[in-house]
């Protein structure tokens, strides 16, 4: 049996709820003590029987005869169950109506004969153009107030059908109703008699229930990650496709890639896991993943870039202009944009374009979004959740979007804050702003054992994240800051102290500091640490001499065994392994991919604001 | 490749509503009244978090549940290894004195609950509802803040657009989170029957008579009917034009009892 969702619109009076109690009635879903109760509620009010009580619950909805907020209402008949949503008609309630139209298949609109196309129907005509709606229905309702239903039905038909057309919608039906008393709703009756076409449980009948594709391209969403029994778990919904056991998974936008080796459905394992399906994946290689990421095949990607230009649904109490930083969730990632540009917003009376400075609750507008990080976001993929999204300002949800194109690999002007480093700003409001902690990461190890890759490989994750993030490299600052000293024990340990005072002062401004440096004794590790004690970490880059002298990248290794260097830690001067690290990377028997990974996430972690 | 079935989609759907909840509430407990829904969404909790319940399940306890009631629940704690906690709710006297004899029977429910947040400090409390068993709880969002007392303004409800919900809260005030908020009776009674889990023998007609919707003893009462196994039951439901909450005495005292209880913080 089919299961179809269904959201009602249409202007406040037009007779909603009425169109919704009478189906239940007529289609005998009503017992004849509810009815009776119905009978009583609304003679205590002075009305004849009123069928949207049935509906609306709350005592001030049936008091003024309105509805409030979105209700549900289930109707079963022989071949299909209907999920009804009433949403109210009221301007101020938009919010309501749209979280009712984003989880349907279809939509009624009903239009009062009387009182025809309203600006209130336009302008929920606008929002299921927006949602993209195929499948409208329209009943033309209250034909028992027209001297001549039949012309009264020919003349809004006509208009409905022009309007329409002009958002380039085709309703499926346009059946004419009489609710209050039953006319045409599950049967006709004497005021639609003339009428040959269905009636609207008919019409209803057609339609389907909207089908997620299992054979589109595949998008994974991940919402967390779990450990059981020493193993990782990426738990996700496939929101598109198909997903096959074995297969090369690639996560955006960092581009980490792994093959799954299991699909876990607990309690089962499974080989596959289609468009709709929760599941939990463990991977091949232990390549960083989190929450927010979206996995695809290599071929079949979404869209990359820092700015976005979309289509909203303003919600929010207070108008939103250009320059105003809010957050966006996208699939099940959080990011902080910025509004750079409201390009023009749709007038529901005349839906042509205007340009305007702002857009208040209610308006459709097509605005510019720059990203702090990159985003990965789908623009013709109805089903990805990652091409649609909300804006949050101060955790409120105050605008429902859609993505329409990607644009820009390289970062947007409008993303930058400037913050004065002074020290009128606390420590705590930086990372605010930053939404990210300070720290210093310092890797120790061998030379050739990896730490420069490694570094700068999270470097650039961390950046394209929008962290704010610098690496000191032990060879570079030699260079410079580190240039009078040379290898002697002291001037190691001077080496190590300075550039651990540089690293202090960078993590205090609020930034991820990724240190580089052999750093061979523990003694000097620990000085370091005392630059910055609420946030300091030992990482220990572990390689095997044996390994590290076979990279030998700069040739130190050929010198140092030839004689010519006479203090190079491994060879000629001793490396004291650390205790104690709050981490540890094995880069002799991980790939660098994997390494970088490891710390990325240790990292993330770390820097966590909430 | 078949797309899900009906079934399959709605319990991805709780299951994506679970993990939602554990990523971004914290701390999180959910309510376990031991019925057929609650117990049905412990299932699924278990499928979400593979085997294991990463938080608190609560019994608000006011001492009048059936008996078979708190068998069942030893018998599924002990099964299930389940991290299960019991509330004492607090005495009838202690409740708004002007509700009708049973909604105040179940507003000792509301303030057990009160009390348990405050303690425990607990942002995020999921409850197996359905939008299907009331027509005040058909209008309740998937994510539902309450304010610090532990009241709803169904007037002010945030917007719930797709599936991006309302994580954030002020701090004293918590998020009520219905996983199961899209499923009807029908549709729990045809997965219990399908995932073959485990339900309170009350639901299964004995004498002519048997219990559709589980609440209080003193306070609810069983439906005339013969359906002794799952399948009658489903088949009953099917045809069927009573409410599911006839047999809760606290429904329909007055025309507002249910309102009032749940804008106070029933849940």
């Amino acid at each position: 049996m089919k299961n179809v969702r269904i959201v009602m619109v249409g202007d406040v009076d037009a007779g909603k709820s009425t169109i919704l109690g009478r189906l239940l009635v007529d289609l005998g879903l009503v017992t004849p003590a509810k009815l009776e109760e119905l009978e009583t509620s609304s003679s205590k009010r002075g009305v004849p029987i009123e069928y949207s009580f049935l509906l609306d619950a709350f005592q001030v909805e049936r008091d003024q005869a309105i509805t409030l907020d979105l209700t549900r209402i289930w109707v079963r008949t022989p071949d299909a169950e209907f999920v009804f949503v009433d949403a109210p008609g009221h301007r101020e309630l938009i919010r309501n109506l749209l979280s009712g139209a984003s989880e349907v298949d279809a939509a009624v609109m009903v239009v009062a004969a009387d009182e025809g196309i309203t600006l209130q129907t336009r302008r929920q005509a606008l929002f299921l153009r927006w949602f993209g709606f195929a499948n409208v229905l329209v009943a033309i309702n209250k034909l028992d107030l027209a001297e001549d239903p039949r012309a009264a039905y020919n003349a809004r038909a006509a208009e409905v059908t022009a309007f329409l057309d002009q958002l380039g919608m085709h309703p499926r039906a346009i059946v004419p109703v009489a609710a209050r008393s039953g006319d045409g709703i599950v049967r006709p009756g004497p005021l639609t008699m003339w009428w040959t076409g269905p009636t609207l449980l008919d019409a209803l009948g057609t339609l389907e229930r909207a089908a997620v594709r299992t054979d589109g391209p595949l998008r994974f969403v991940v919402q967390d990650v779990y450990r059981r029994d020493g193993k990782r778990l990426i738990a996700g919904r496939v929101e598109s496709g198909t997903l096959e056991r074995g297969e090369f998974l690639t996560f955006w936008p960092l581009q980490t890639g792994a093959r799954v080796l299991t699909i876990h459905q607990w309690p089962r394992e499974v080989e596959r896991a289609v468009a709709g399906s929760s599941v939990a994946l463990e991977l091949d290689a232990r390549v960083f993943v989190d929450r927010g990421a979206v996995g695809s095949r290599a071929t079949d990607a979404p869209e990359l870039g820092h700015a976005a230009q979309t289509t909203v649904v303003w919600l929010g109490a207070d108008p939103v202009r250009a320059g105003e930083a809010l957050r966006m969730r996208l699939g099940t990632r959080e990011i902080p944009v910025t509004l750079q540009k409201i390009e023009e917003a749709i007038d529901p009376d005349t839906l042509e374009p205007r340009e305007t400075q702002e857009l208040r609750s209610g308006d459709v507008g097509v605005v510019s979004l720059v990203a702090r990080e990159l985003i990965a976001a789908d623009t013709h993929l109805a089903e990805s959740s990652v091409g649609r999204f909300v804006l949050l300002r101060a955790g409120t949800i105050v605008a429902g979007g859609r993505i329409d194109a990607v644009v820009g690999h390289a970062r947007g002007e409008g993303a930058t804050n400037v913050v004065a480093m002074t020290s009128s700003v606390e420590r705590r409001e930086r990372t605010a702003r930053n939404g990210h902690a300070g720290g210093v990461f310092w890797l120790t190890g061998l030379p050739s054992s990896g730490k420069s890759t490694v570094a700068m490989a999270v470097q650039r994750m961390l950046f394209e994240r929008g962290r704010q993030v610098y690496v000191l490299d032990g060879d570079t600052l030699r260079t410079s800051l580190n240039v009078d000293l040379g290898f002697s024990d002291d001037d190691r340990s001077e080496n190590v102290r300075r550039t651990a005072a540089v690293a202090g002062v960078f993590a205090d401004a609020g930034f991820i500091v990724i240190c580089a440096l052999i750093s061979p004794f523990a003694a000097d590790r620990e000085l370091a640490r005392s630059a910055y004690p609420n946030a300091f970490h030992e990482i220990y880059v572990s390689c095997d001499l044996v390994t590290a002298e076979g990279r030998d990248v700069k040739g130190h290794y050929g010198r140092a065994r030839r004689g010519e260097l006479p203090h190079f830690t491994g060879v000629s001067s001793p490396y004291e392994v650390p205790q104690q690290p709050e981490l540890l990377v094995d880069t002799a028997s991980h790939r660098i991919e994997e390494s970088a990974s490891l710390l990325l996430e240790y990292i993330e972690s770390h820097v966590r604001s909430r | 490749m078949p797309a899900l079935d009906y079934l399959d989609e709605l319990e991805a759907r709780t299951i994506f509503i679970l993990r939602e909840a554990f990523s971004c509430v914290s701390p999180l407990a959910m309510l376990w009244s031991i019925g057929k829904d609650s117990t049905a969404l412990l299932w699924m909790v278990r499928k979400a978090f593979l085997g294991e319940v990463p938080f608190p399940v609560v019994l608000l306890d006011t001492g009048m549940e059936f008996e078979e009631v708190y068998a069942f629940r030893d018998r599924l704690v002990a099964e299930w290894n389940l991290p299960v906690a019991n509330e004492a709710c607090p005495p009838e006297s202690t409740v708004d004195q002007t509700l009708p004899p049973a909604a105040r029977h179940a507003a000792r429910k509301t303030a057990g609950l009160r009390a348990l947040i405050a303690r425990e400090g607990y942002r995020g409390i999921i409850l197996g509802i359905r939008r299907d068993e009331q027509a005040i709880r058909a209008k309740e969002r998937i994510f539902s803040p309450r304010n610090a007392d532990g009241s709803w303004d169904p007037r002010s409800q945030p917007p719930e657009l797709w599936e991006y919900y309302a994580y954030d809260v002020p701090d004293g005030a918590h998020v009520r989170i219905h996983p199961l908020l899209h499923w009807t009776e029908l549709d729990i009674w045809r997965y219990t029957l399908r995932e073959q889990i485990p339900y309170v023998p009350l639901y299964l007609a004995k004498a002519g008579k048997r219990f559709r919707s589980l609440g209080e003893s003193n306070i609810t009462f069983p439906i005339a009917s013969n359906a002794d196994s799952l399948e009658k039951i489903i088949a009953e439901l099917e045809v069927t034009r009573d409410p599911e909450r006839a047999g809760r005495a606290m429904d329909s005292e007055s025309e507002d009892a249910f309102e009032r209880l749940r804008t106070t913080g029933y849940m």
